[in-house]
């Protein structure tokens, strides 16, 4: 049997998340107990870093194959769109569910209604979880493939603003780890661990994005023949 | 007789997967009557609903009295004049009487018009005063067929009209009525374009189309319509329209009401609102929750109009659709104004105002997301309701808000 780059990509990027899951349990240092309530649970942010970078990573592919579809009618936008909102999906809910139990631990609450981060983040997997679902409850067509491009093209400005909402409104979600300035910086391990996680996660969600789309094509041309044999009956 | 009262220029479209108009063009012109006969999945309904700017183009343009109603970069004008307009579906609103819609149908045309005499002529007469809901099949088609025509009927200007397999589950004296009413008001100088797969009414037609060519006739001179109505100006229609929707069926009760009454009796389920009267944001939280409850579930007119596809008549005649945003915000006060007596046990009237637009509000996000996935085939099964969690934050942020003004 014949692997190919999509399966490969997979492969390659879920064994590098079970690596950066070892690392982060035994190899990465304990965080200060002045520094966090629940230090053991700190460790979650190895996942959780990574899945919601590969998250925006995803979200930012959806938007880019939304606007080749309702600007180019493009077919490879289409697919994009496909692709980058289960992406998006699996991504978004591994960052939200990895960042309750943290929050659960950390805050005493899993969840917090004001805070923007929270909210802005939770609502763009919202919206990947409706792209995806909605996309499956209606024969594909001109209809639903604009209606779900738009969403996916002007639900993106949620990304920008959950990307900053830390730096200018921060209510208990902690600021940015990665170019946040002297606060966010990393000790050298842990800096690594997180490499490994975003790193994989990237390849993951390439992986799964070159898969997804091939299926998308496939179906499109089962679609086209379907049709045709139509025609001919 | 030339006047052009319907162009359709270089309209491509495409539905589904399929492109099922390709660079289309057509004229109705007044005095004329184009029937399209092309076979199923042609794109006749197609032809129809685009000239109704119902549906978006890839290509081209629509005009109705040679000016620009409906674009393919999606400008949408409202047509300087009304236009008759029978769909496939009924379009009607099941909840309202033959003489409620018909009425509604003369106003939209801005007319006064006796149309008693239609309804006798069609065997609707002794109904008039019955809801909708309880006609057969054939007689809301009858209904539907004549609200297409009324626009026409009730002015001697040239009107267009638009009328999708009018025919469809009529009786065969039906049939003959509306085929004398076509010759009439064709040759009164309107315009119609209907779709329709009967031979029978084709003898109305100066032309037959079936969507690749078409072919010239001279049907037989008739005498023209001429019981017109009187010009009445009618403004604020949609709103005029939503209030009387919702007074009809009470709605606006049945459902938002009830959910948020039901939403108040859970919170004193598991609260005293006296144990916790230290707790001013909890408090005032539960005092705007009703109102946010009452937009969450959405606008009941807007739900009611998705019935029969009415909506889309309503789309096609104006451009605000029936709505009731005024029943809403009035709600929303009301049912703060009652929150409040029971966990705040004073009055603060800038606190039911704001639980007024929070219902408002809340109502026109909801309504805005409905309507943005109109174009699915399934509309209903969209989800789209997962993205209401939207309004929680903004919501929370006014509750902290109105925690300082008690």
């Amino acid at each position: 049997m014949r692997i190919r780059t999509g399966e490969l990509l997979l492969i390659t990027g879920f064994s590098g998340i079970m690596i950066t899951l070892v690392l982060a349990l035994k190899w990465a240092p304990s965080v200060s107990i002045d520094a966090f309530s629940a230090p053991i649970a700190q460790r979650i942010f190895y996942w959780h870093v990574p899945s919601a970078i590969a998250a925006y990573i995803a979200f930012g592919i959806l938007f880019v194959g939304s606007a080749l579809w309702i600007f180019k009618r493009s077919a490879l936008g289409w697919r994009l769109h496909v692709a980058g909102a289960e992406a998006s999906l699996a991504c978004g809910l591994m960052a939200v569910w990895s960042g309750c139990i943290w929050g659960a631990a950390e805050w005493g609450t899993p969840w917090d209604w004001t805070d923007v981060r929270l909210n802005t983040f939770g609502l763009l997997t919202l919206l990947a979880l409706f792209l995806v679902l909605g996309r499956q409850s209606q024969p594909d067509g001109i209809e639903s493939r604009d209606t779900f491009s738009t969403f996916g093209f002007y639900g993106f400005v949620l990304v920008p603003i959950s990307y900053i909402a830390t730096r200018i409104w921060q209510i208990r979600h902690p600021g940015p780890v990665v170019g946040g300035g002297a606060d966010g910086s990393l000790s050298s391990k842990m800096g690594d661990v997180l490499l490994i996680g975003v790193i994989s996660f990237t390849i993951l969600i390439i992986g799964h994005i070159i898969m997804s789309a091939r299926i998308t094509e496939y179906e499109q041309r089962l679609e086209r023949l379907q049709n045709k044999l139509d025609g001919e009956i | 007789m030339t006047d052009p009262l319907l162009q359709l220029k270089g309209v491509t479209i495409r539905r589904g997967t399929e492109t099922v108009l390709s660079d289309f063009n057509l004229i109705v012109s007044s005095g004329e009557c184009v029937i399209l006969n092309g076979e199923n999945g042609s794109g006749k309904s197609t032809v129809i609903e685009a000239s109704a700017r119902l549906l978006p183009m890839e290509k081209g343009e629509i005009l109705h009295h040679g000016k620009l109603v409906y674009d393919f970069e999606g400008r949408k004008k409202k047509p300087s004049f009304p236009f008759g307009l029978t769909l496939q579906s009924n379009c009607l609103v099941p909840s309202q009487t033959i003489h409620q819609h018909l009425e509604t149908v003369c106003k939209i045309s801005q007319s006064n018009f006796d149309f008693l005499p239609l309804l006798e002529i069609y065997g609707l007469s002794h109904r008039k005063h019955d809801k909708i809901a309880h006609l057969s099949g054939g007689q809301q088609r009858k209904v539907s067929v004549i609200s297409g025509l009324i626009p026409a009927m009730v002015t001697k200007d040239p009107r267009l009209i638009i009328l999708d397999e009018p025919d469809s589950g009529l009786d065969d004296k039906s049939i003959d009525v509306l085929i004398n009413h076509i010759d009439q008001l064709r040759d009164a100088g309107n315009a119609i374009l209907m779709a329709t797969h009967d031979n029978r009414l084709f003898k109305c037609a100066t032309k037959l189309n079936n969507l690749k060519e078409e072919i010239v006739q001279k049907p037989a001179k008739s005498k023209p319509w001429q019981n017109h109505g009187k010009s009445s100006p009618n403004n604020f229609i949609s709103i005029k329209m939503g209030w009387q929707y919702n007074f009809s069926t009470l709605a606006n009760i049945q459902r938002n009401w009830l959910a948020a009454l039901l939403l108040i009796g859970g919170l004193l389920s598991l609260v005293e609102p006296l144990s916790i009267s230290e707790h001013k944001v909890l408090l005032v939280g539960f005092t705007l929750a009703p109102a946010l409850t009452i937009g969450l579930v959405g606008d009941s007119v807007i739900s009611m109009l998705f019935e029969q596809r009415a909506i889309d008549w309503w789309r096609s005649q104006v451009q605000v659709i029936p709505n009731s945003s005024i029943e809403t915000f009035l709600s929303g006060c009301i049912l703060t104004l009652f929150s409040m007596q029971i966990f705040l046990e004073n009055i603060e009237w800038s606190l039911v105002l704001i639980g007024g637009f929070i219902a408002l509000l809340t109502t026109m996000f909801v309504s805005f997301l409905q309507l943005s996935t109109i174009r699915l085939a399934r509309s209903n099964a969209v989800y789209i309701r997962l993205l209401t969690p939207i309004l929680i934050l903004p919501w929370a942020l006014i509750v902290d808000y109105g925690a300082t003004l008690v």
